[in-house]
């Protein structure tokens, strides 16, 4: 067991190595020149962008500069120069991701929340009256959810639930963008507890209707697996009640797979968040990063690569752990 | 429910019901039932799709405005933002561009970027994912950890950033890079399947018997295993194609796809949904293109699942 953690850190480590030197090359060829919008203003020297070419350290090769690089990043105790600066202010990568992380967690978790909540129950439920009206219309819905883009869902409700909903009613309900309205200091505390949900709900509504109908569809199939499965049809024929069957007997072995499949998509949704960070104009660490890419601001593109790439190599060692921990089946070589 | 409707050889739940043990059986009816259901849905899905997919390969043969096209009134003035008409069946966009002409194409981008990916996931994986499970040994292993890497590297970012390197290494022709940026990040789950079939498939006597005839190792696994795999690779392919579609158009929404002018269904949502924001009331710009994607990505996982039931005899429809 502790050896199998070890053997799966290691190549945990390795993917992460990998991955931050794909997307260190990629980075460097994607046309453009960190230093554009310097270089671009006539009021600055040739002299004053070479100077600043040699203070960010981008005169040096491209492999030193990778070196340099990985070496200061690995070093994240050294809060906020460790992750070096952005090309485009004054800013430390370090200090400006943290500082977005909040956003991001903040959406993520209210719609982890919302879908484990709704999608789970609605998955068992579905199982339990399999082939029903219900179970046949919320499956449908499913997956046409599940076939949805998450971006033609968010923009479907930011215009339906909040433009047209103001313009019919001529009440604002929602926000399409930010994540608190501009006066939000001067307003009484359930104002802006108000004000932060108007804000939050269309985009993590967009990201939990998309794991409901992962989480529903997946629950489903596993609750009738277990349904079917011998040692039910023993504690039927035990004569226990179906309320006992269902909740001590199927319950428990139905969830195994879905909690799995939970710590699994914590990574895609926190890779998922950069779209739905950019319709909403949502300020975390997605919009950020398309931000970055547009601009070459490499140092903050890295930091959140990696930050994402560390967060699916633990929730995939951690997937794999549960599943061990709750079904005492598996065993690990 | 112990009544003569029940099927013969469904007599213990009747003996059950008779001893106080109440089983609920799934009857013929409702098996046919979700049998018909499943696979009349993947009879439509396929009906749809080969619609959408004759409009995008016959684009040019149909009477349609030149997607690029600014278009002009009798005066000489570009007919911007018309909402949908009889001229103009789903309206023109902010530069007078006719939608229902961009969607069309836009198909033809779509499906040829999720087509070019299907054959490359199914070539690659198919190729990677039996060499791994019919050699074993270090071949298996150096394979399969390659496979893991690629798989646990977060999709969207990567892709986003190797699009960004790929619009400048491929410029003009995005189309064709899209589809090698998403088959070489897609193919490591397919690779795991096949991987998986050719594990047990190897040691099956068709096969000890093809190797005693002398056959060589490309002919036992080109001619005696991989057909027999090949119901799960036509599968996941299939489910591959819906994925790429998805990813094409969220890459194409960020600007890191197809660009305009060219038409791509995520690009134009985009681009009317910024504009819908903004408060211009042209609803038609986010519609046809985000209704396009969805029913093309609905038939093509609703033709997967048909296909899946359909090719696996083991996997009965009720379990599921």
């Amino acid at each position: 067991m502790f050896q199998y953690v070890v053997r799966r850190l290691v190549y945990g480590l390795i993917t992460l190595l990998a991955l931050s030197i794909i997307t260190f090359t990629l980075l460097q060829n994607t046309g453009g020149d960190p230093l554009d919008r310097i270089k671009s203003n006539p009021r600055i020297t040739q002299q004053a962008v070479q100077e600043m070419a040699v203070f960010y350290g981008l005169d040096q090769p491209i492999t030193k500069q990778y070196l340099t690089w990985a070496g200061n990043f690995v070093q994240f105790w050294n809060y906020p120069t460790a992750w070096g600066r952005s090309f485009q202010g004054p800013q430390q990568v370090q200090a400006l991701v943290i500082n977005r992380l909040g956003g991001t967690a903040r959406l993520m978790f209210t719609a982890l929340g919302l879908a484990v909540l709704i999608g789970i129950p609605l998955g068992i439920y579905q199982a339990i009256k399999q082939y029903s009206f219900f179970d046949q219309a919320t499956t449908t819905f499913s997956f046409v959810t599940f076939s949805t883009p998450i971006f033609v869902l968010g923009l479907g409700l930011q215009i339906i639930l909040a433009l047209k909903l103001e313009q019919w009613t001529g009440v604002k309900f929602f926000y399409t963008s930010g994540m608190n309205s501009t006066s939000y200091a001067d307003f009484s505390l359930g104002e802006k507890i108000g004000d932060t949900l108007q804000h939050l709900a269309l985009p993590a509504a967009s990201i939990a209707l998309i794991s409901i109908a992962g989480y529903s569809r997946y629950q489903r199939a596993s609750m009738l697996e277990v349904l079917h499965s011998d040692y039910l049809r023993t504690a039927k024929a035990k004569g226990l009640s179906q309320r006992t069957v269902i909740v001590k007997h199927a319950l428990r072995n139905a969830l195994i797979p879905v909690i799995t499949l939970i710590s699994l998509d914590i990574a895609g949704v926190l890779g998922g968040a950069v779209i739905t960070e950019s319709i909403f104009a949502w300020p975390g660490m997605g919009r950020l990063y398309i931000q970055a890419i547009g601009q070459n601001d490499w140092p903050i593109v890295m930091a959140v690569v990696m930050l994402i790439g560390v967060m699916v190599v633990v929730m995939n060692l951690f997937a794999d752990l549960a599943y061990g921990w709750l079904d005492p089946r598996v065993r690990y070589d | 429910m112990t009544d003569r409707n029940l099927p013969p050889g469904d007599g213990y739940a009747a003996l059950d019901e008779a001893e106080g043990l109440t089983v609920e059986p799934v009857t013929q009816w409702q098996l046919f039932r979700s049998r018909f259901v499943r696979h009349r849905l993947a009879m439509m899905a396929a009906v749809v799709l080969g619609i959408i997919l004759a409009l995008a390969l016959f684009a040019d043969f149909l009477p349609l405005e030149n997607p690029t096209d600014q278009l002009e009134d009798d005066n000489g003035r570009i007919v911007n933002l018309l909402s949908p008409r009889a001229e103009y069946w789903f309206g023109t966009d902010e530069l007078g561009q006719d939608v229902l002409s961009r969607v069309i194409y836009g198909g033809r981008t779509s499906l040829t970027v999720a087509v070019l990916t299907g054959l490359m996931v199914a070539t690659f994986g198919t190729l990677v994912g039996s060499i791994a499970g019919y050699y074993g040994g270090w071949i298996d292993t150096l394979l399969m950890r390659f496979t893991d890497l690629i798989l646990s590297l977060p999709l969207l970012p990567v892709a986003i950033v190797a699009a960004a390197w790929l619009r400048e290494a491929f410029r003009g022709r995005e189309a064709l890079s899209l589809a090698v940026l998403l088959g070489t990040l897609l193919w490591g789950t397919l690779a795991r399947i096949v991987r998986a079939e050719f594990l047990s498939l190897r040691e099956k006597e068709f096969v000890e018997a093809a190797r005693a005839a002398g056959a060589r190792d490309r002919r036992i696994i080109f001619r005696h295993i991989l057909p027999n795999a090949l119901s799960p690779i036509i599968v996941n392919a299939t489910l591959v194609i819906g994925l790429a579609i998805i990813l094409e158009a969220a890459l194409s929404f960020l600007g890191f796809g197809v660009r305009p002018p060219e038409p791509a269904w995520g690009a134009m949502a985009a681009n009317g949904g910024r504009l819908a924001v903004g408060g211009s009331g042209a609803w038609w710009l986010v519609l046809f293109p985000s209704v396009a994607l969805i029913v093309t990505v609905l038939s093509v996982n609703f033709l997967g699942d048909g296909l899946r039931d359909a090719l696996d005899p083991t996997q009965t429809i009720e379990r599921r």
